[in-house]
């Protein structure tokens, strides 16, 4: 695994209606960090995603994945890089059926019938999807949360080594939710989750990004940023439910001052 | 195959047992082909090439012990639908005038070639239903893929299969908010509120296909799909072959007996 899987520096990019999403970003990720991006709705999270694999080429600045710039020529390695699971599991999941799909990315990577057998077999076994069951169900008839599994059995079967989550949590019933947890917590790879769930980002991320108008102003520690109501409240967020829960000590209230880190961090951008 | 899809299980019967069902899906599609073509190219009025031929489907129907009931639902269906295309054919010119009201007029050759029309028709939805009904779809499109057939046009079926249920379950959805709020009350709000949903729909789907095809670039899509069906040859297979094509044969022996 590369230790810095993902650089970005100085990325922008505007839309062709002249909407500028982006805004200079400056961005380092480490190798198994699992990092939070949250942000109102149009902050840019969903087009920042979409520069991590080549979707979107960078329009001015650069995207640096693994060793790899994203540039055209380079997009079927970054692509093996980085995977992608969007945020609406029925836009992810186009084959006709659960086997079909998620040997879709295998198919492409040109592997022999053995390896995919296996590495699809392996990634739905980890998403909880037992293959006799599973394979060859209609994947328009799979409930919301199977749908989810499915997308994310059909990245993870291509072994990438940088996971960005668009919204793990929507669309999921409490169980179904936590069970995303649970497997993202134990998954020992990078990963970027853009999502409005701060109690997720809370228990999975320990660095939280956060975009307000296309631009990064926060980049830091997530219990940090968490504690911080005014500051989330500015940036159209809100605190996350578990720290709202009631206190019976005044001294367990908390804190309407910003956190010290917070402070920190927002004294060294200027 | 579409005008069905609303009710989401088309294979009804792909998991029965029979020598049918034992043969590979690339058999039974070219098996079907080979039936089509021949009861299309038939000339008109060959009533006993068509007796054999619909003879032969019927004992494969009922061997294959597929549900009549669906089978015939649905054929009716889509018969109606070619109807208007047949009543034309009823008025064509030649042949003693049976009956006639101003320049409308039947004559004895617009009711045979209406028959032959009919029968024609019939058939060819016979085979093509029995073999989506007793045939998953994702089989059918390996099968077509295995058959040559482009690509390109494979993932365009294999999409459209995919998503129209999901378009259907978005229409169902806007229908449900517009009759919330009572616009589906009269006639006229009916049609306005129906427009705009077909509209938004389109707009949905422009959009939907967006974001699929950056679902599908993101897992390494190229501009084709690739195939990785790989077909042994059977003996089973090239039985079932040999056997339609002698029965095709036999058909238009037949005639000339």
């Amino acid at each position: 695994m590369h230790h810095n899987p993902i650089f970005i520096r100085q990325l922008s990019y505007a839309y062709p209606d002249g909407h500028e999403a982006l805004r200079d970003i400056h961005l380092s990720i480490a190798a198994t960090e699992k990092v939070a991006i949250v942000g109102a709705n149009g902050s840019g999270k969903s087009t920042f995603l979409l520069h991590l694999n080549g979707i979107l080429l960078p329009q001015t600045g650069e995207v640096i994945v693994g060793e790899l710039p994203v540039l055209a020529k380079n997009l079927r390695a970054i692509r093996n890089f980085v995977g992608i699971v969007f945020q609406n599991p029925d836009d992810q999941i186009f084959m006709p059926t659960v086997w079909e799909d998620i040997t879709f990315g295998l198919v492409n990577q040109g592997l022999d019938k053995h390896d995919l057998h296996h590495r699809a077999q392996h990634a739905m076994y980890a998403m909880g999807l037992e293959p006799e069951r599973y394979a060859a169900r209609i994947a328009g008839n799979l409930s919301g949360g199977e749908k989810k599994r499915v997308a994310i059995a059909g990245v993870l079967a291509m072994q990438p080594q940088v996971l960005v989550l668009d919204e793990p949590s929507a669309q999921l019933d409490p169980r179904s939710r936590r069970q995303l947890i649970n497997l993202l917590a134990n998954l020992p790879l990078t990963q970027l989750i853009a999502t409005h769930d701060l109690d997720l980002a809370l228990e999975l991320c320990s660095r939280t990004v956060v975009l307000s108008h296309g631009e990064i102003v926060y980049d830091g520690s997530t219990a940090a940023v968490m504690n911080d109501a005014a500051f989330l409240e500015k940036h159209a967020l809100e605190m996350p439910l578990s720290y709202r829960k009631p206190y019976c000590l005044l001294a367990d209230r908390p804190s309407d001052r910003p956190h010290p880190a917070t402070l920190g961090a927002w004294e060294s951008r200027g | 195959m579409l005008l069905h899809i609303g009710a989401f299980q088309l294979d009804v019967n792909s998991q029965g047992v029979s020598s049918w069902h034992r043969l590979a899906p690339r058999t039974r599609v070219l098996c079907a082909i080979l039936f089509v073509f021949a009861t299309a190219l038939t000339p008109n009025a060959r009533w006993e090439t068509w007796l054999v031929y619909g003879g032969g489907l019927m004992s494969l129907i009922v061997s294959s012990r597929a549900t009549l009931s669906i089978l015939l639902k649905r054929v009716a269906i889509e018969s109606s639908f070619i109807g208007v295309v047949l009543l034309g054919t009823l008025f064509r010119e030649g042949g003693t005038v049976l009956w006639q009201w101003g320049w409308l007029q039947i004559t004895s050759e617009g009711l045979v070639i209406l028959g032959s029309v009919t029968v024609r028709a019939l058939l060819c939805l016979l085979m093509l239903n029995f073999l989506v009904l007793t045939t998953s779809i994702s089989a059918l499109l390996h099968a077509l893929a295995t058959l040559k057939m482009p690509p390109l046009l494979i993932a365009i079926l294999a999409s459209m299969y995919r998503y129209i249920g999901v378009l259907i379950e978005e229409f169902a959805t806007m229908r449900r908010a517009a009759a919330s709020r009572n616009l589906l009350n009269s006639p006229r709000g009916q049609r306005l509120v129906l427009g705009n949903m077909m509209g938004s729909l389109f707009i949905r789907t422009y959009e939907r296909g967006e974001r699929v095809h950056y679902a599908m670039l993101s897992r390494g899509y190229t501009g084709l799909p690739c195939v990785t069906e790989d077909f042994q040859r059977r003996s089973q297979d090239i039985w079932a072959i040999v056997s339609l094509i002698l029965l095709l044969l036999l058909g238009q022996v037949v005639y000339f007996l």
